[in-house]
């Protein structure tokens, strides 16, 4: 059987490259290990995502000895954290790097304490950690690393198997350490990536490159049926806008189920209501002409309008790239959905960064976007509780003076920015807004990604649930019922504003009528409804 | 003899008040197409806001002739020799000129003060009434006038706006032009700063805006003077007032209407506190 005593920089690299690649084979499966059915759950993704970052920027490392390959891993790392579990991650490295400072190559011992140390580093990262996560899936790597060394094991090879052993006893113990896991059936997403990371490493210093390319890495304990891949929300500008088309169609005994079928796959956002005599339709297409064309043929065409979109958009960008900048400190937010991003930008905001659930920037995104503001100073809105530690990590890597105000949702996003407060310095904007965050209750209405229990609820696939600032409360038959659920658990005769956000796929004929709705049960409450285009989230309203 | 003062009514001092300080308050004019008003003589506030609302075009207001000025002072200079002349921001309007041409142009022997107040409504008022207060305990017009100088910078004017409506429609307006073009419904909390109109924040609803407000004057230390002033709604001005009872008293606490200067910007509902900090 081979032994390696010593591992070059190469090595290093090479062994977490194929690593790299071995994790990207099963990260929708570890995306769809997540507690909470809401698409919030990139964990696999993340930390693909993060170790793409961190090997790019190891074959870029200027010296091939272990320190250096190991320095441009925790670099890469660093800039391409995304998500929390991108962060934790990139901490690993950080403290792998320290451990092997000055180091040629790597003996077991060497590694061993290098472990120890990416470990430690990986527990302080994070202001409040929890047992039953990647964290103690890593100190178990460490511990078994530290217990082959010390009984005198100087293979590496044989050390990462048992190393892999006690990761895969580790992720497997993870339910029982957090209750959430158990609830929900399921291993710990980062757990499960740290392990599949020292399966490769350990896959390819075996030399089972071959087998690599054909088998793929297990999950550990999965009882659950995985689910398809979310889809991914694009960057925002590059939408394709098309042309908004909108008439009137009058005529005699007009189907609309005709119409619907016949125009449903023309374009998105197909409106088609009204009876047989007279419909209105509603449409984003690419070719507004054939549409029209098509209608002369149904009856006559009243009230026509066609607008293009992209123009639209432009013209809104336009817009507020003139206002006048009004402060020194500007604002930097992630938002998705190009409604919501251009709330916030009307809104003030300097810049807002695409992402969100299921599409959780980099830590380089978000230092590309504050670098580029025209300000040194800058108050970060994450919106998205995954997005927070990422952006904490900006602080460290820019010149600007950074603060991070943690608003986990839209809604926290929205009061925060709205209390920003012209004439206030730094410190004090910061303070305010996190004041603010708390004076608004945040609804977010979705479908659950798979079946589960969460908090004594029964959830079955694609069943409307709702969450009240972030936690899972109820789950019902349709949208509105699991609205009207929500209303019931909260004080809503203190409530004085309720803004409706509606996403992508939600007619906005549908919100109004829930803004009706909500209007003749509570008559004192002012409603709005705005189109926020958000992917996944059918509703996201606020409560203020 | 005693200074005598004059002011414009865009400090919101009309009525009982002006004669209660003896002051002599210039009329600026308030334009609604081709009719021309005497601000609070030939229109007065309720009617001004009705038509704010109710009619397609937008007023404007221009400022008093220096004539308008030089009449004032003709008939002041019969009983003095000294007048303090306070007007509304240089950078709201063109007041001052018309009073300071208007010096000029007198022939009678008095010597006269103009003081740019920076500042509008009753951040102006709270001013001209300190001023009298100064004079009253004997100020002769240079003590008079450096007094009101420096009285300037303890002045302060928060004003809510119930809607962004007006303040788009309206002119140039500072860089509150950076509240415009909110896709959400929001109330806009502005004050004056450097003579002009200045964002300080935005609040989503009335009871936010009393809260805003409020603490504003809380946190603000020492106040000499304290006024609230509505557009329309007089019964939350009440309200203010009576929040504010708890930490100024509330006899003292003046009370007055928005000018239609400000109420072009500000529309109906609007609501507005000003206050003198404490020497």
């Amino acid at each position: 059987m081979t032994q390696i005593k010593t591992v070059a920089g190469q090595d290093l690299r090479d062994m977490f490259s194929a690593a790299t690649t071995w994790l990207e084979k099963s990260s929708s499966e570890i995306d769809a290990l997540n507690v909470f059915p809401v698409p919030d759950g990139d964990t696999g993704t993340n930390m693909m995502l993060t170790m793409r970052s961190t090997m790019e920027e190891a074959f870029r490392a200027p010296d091939n000895s272990a320190a250096g390959v190991a320095d441009a891993m925790a670099k890469g790392a660093l800039l391409g954290a995304r998500g929390n579990s991108g962060v934790i991650l990139s901490q690993v490295w950080r403290g792998l790097a320290e451990g092997l400072a000055g180091k040629e190559s790597i003996t077991t011992a060497d590694f061993a304490s290098a472990l120890e140390q990416a470990a430690t580093t990986a527990y302080k990262g994070v202001s409040n950690p929890v047992e039953g996560t990647m964290l103690t899936v890593m100190r178990a790597v460490a511990s078994a690393a530290r217990d082959q060394v010390d009984s005198g094991n100087e293979d590496i090879i044989s050390l990462l198997e048992v190393v892999v052993e006690a990761a895969r006893d580790s992720v497997a113990n993870t339910p029982l350490l957090l209750k959430v896991l158990r609830e929900a059936g399921v291993v710990d997403a980062g757990g499960q990536g740290i392990y599949t990371l020292f399966e490769g490493a350990l896959r390819y210093l075996r030399g089972e490159v071959e087998l690599m390319r054909l088998r793929k890495p297990q999950i550990i304990v999965s009882e659950i049926p995985h689910t398809t891949p979310l889809p991914q929300t694009g960057v925002i500008d590059e939408v394709p806008y098309g042309y908004c088309t909108e008439f009137m169609l009058k005529g005699e005994k007009i189907d609309t189920d005709v119409i619907i079928k016949r125009l449903e796959h023309k374009g998105e956002s197909l409106i088609v209501v009204g009876d047989e005599s007279a419909v209105r339709i509603h449409i984003h297409t690419l070719d507004p002409g054939n549409i029209l064309h098509w209608a002369t043929k149904l009856g006559t065409m009243h009230q026509v309008s066609v607008r293009n979109m992209d123009e639209q958009h432009q013209d809104f960008l336009e817009m507020q790239k003139e206002r006048v900048p009004t402060a020194d400190t500007a604002v930097i937010t992630v938002v998705s959905g190009d409604g919501l991003s251009d709330i916030f930008a009307s809104l003030g905001a300097t810049a807002v960064i695409p992402g969100g659930q299921t599409m959780n920037p980099s830590t380089k995104d978000i230092l590309q976007a504050v670098e580029s503001a025209p300000s040194d100073k800058i108050i970060i809105l994450p919106n998205n509780k995954n997005i927070i530690l990422a952006a904490e990590q900006v602080q460290s890597l820019t010149q600007k003076q950074v603060a991070v105000v943690p608003s986990t949702t839209i809604p926290q996003g929205v009061v925060a920015l709205l209390a920003f407060d012209y004439e206030a310095d730094f410190k004090t904007n910061t303070r305010i807004m996190e004041n603010a965050i708390s004076t608004v209750k945040s609804i977010e209405i979705t479908r659950s990604v798979r079946s589960t229990k969460v908090n004594g609820l029964k959830i079955k696939r694609k069943q409307p649930i709702g969450l009240l600032d972030g936690k899972l409360v109820v789950a019902g038959i349709s949208d509105i019922d699991v609205l009207n659920k929500l209303l019931d658990k909260m004080e809503m005769d203190k409530a004085e504003i309720v803004t409706i956000y509606h996403g992508e796929d939600v007619e906005t004929a549908e919100a109004e009528q829930i803004s009706a709705g909500i209007t003749e049960k509570y008559p004192r409450i002012q409603v709005e409804v705005v189109r926020g285009g958000q992917p996944h989230y059918s509703y996201i309203i606020s409560v203020e | 003899m005693t200074v005598k003062i004059v002011t414009d009514t865009l400090s919101d001092i009309t009525g009982d008040l002006a004669k209660d300080l003896d002051i002599t308050v210039v009329p600026l004019y308030v334009r609604f197409g081709d009719e021309i008003f005497r601000d609070r003589v030939e229109i007065n506030s309720e009617e001004f806001y009705r038509r704010l609302v109710y009619e397609d075009i937008l007023p404007s207001t221009t400022q008093p002739t220096p004539n308008d000025f030089l009449v004032v002072y003709e008939e002041l200079a019969k009983e003095t020799d000294e007048i303090l002349v306070i007007v509304v921001s240089s950078k709201l309007s063109g007041t001052y000129q018309s009073a300071t041409q208007a010096k000029d142009m007198l022939k009678a022997k008095c010597r006269i003060n103009i003081v740019d107040s920076l500042s509008v409504a009753m951040g102006m008022g709270l001013i001209v009434i300190a001023a009298v207060n100064a004079v009253k305990n004997g100020a002769n017009l240079d003590e008079a006038t450096q007094f009101t100088r420096k009285a300037l910078s303890r002045s302060r004017l928060i004003a809510y706006f119930d809607t962004l409506k007006y303040l788009a429609k309206g002119g140039r307006i500072g860089k509150a032009q950076g509240l415009l073009g909110s896709m959400l419904s929001v109330k806009p909390i502005l004050t004056v700063k450097d003579g002009e109109m200045s964002p300080l924040t935005r609040v989503r609803s009335l009871n936010s805006g009393f809260d805003y407000l409020y603490n504003v004057v809380a946190n603000a230390g020492k106040i000499e003077s304290l006024a609230v002033e509505h557009a329309t709604t007089p019964g939350d001005a009440d309200k203010l007032v009576e929040r504010f009872s708890s930490i100024f008293p509330k006899d003292n606490i003046y009370r007055s209407i928005i000018s239609p200067v400000i109420g072009t910007y500000a529309g109906p509902n609007a609501l507005a506190i000003s206050y003198l900090e404490a020497e």
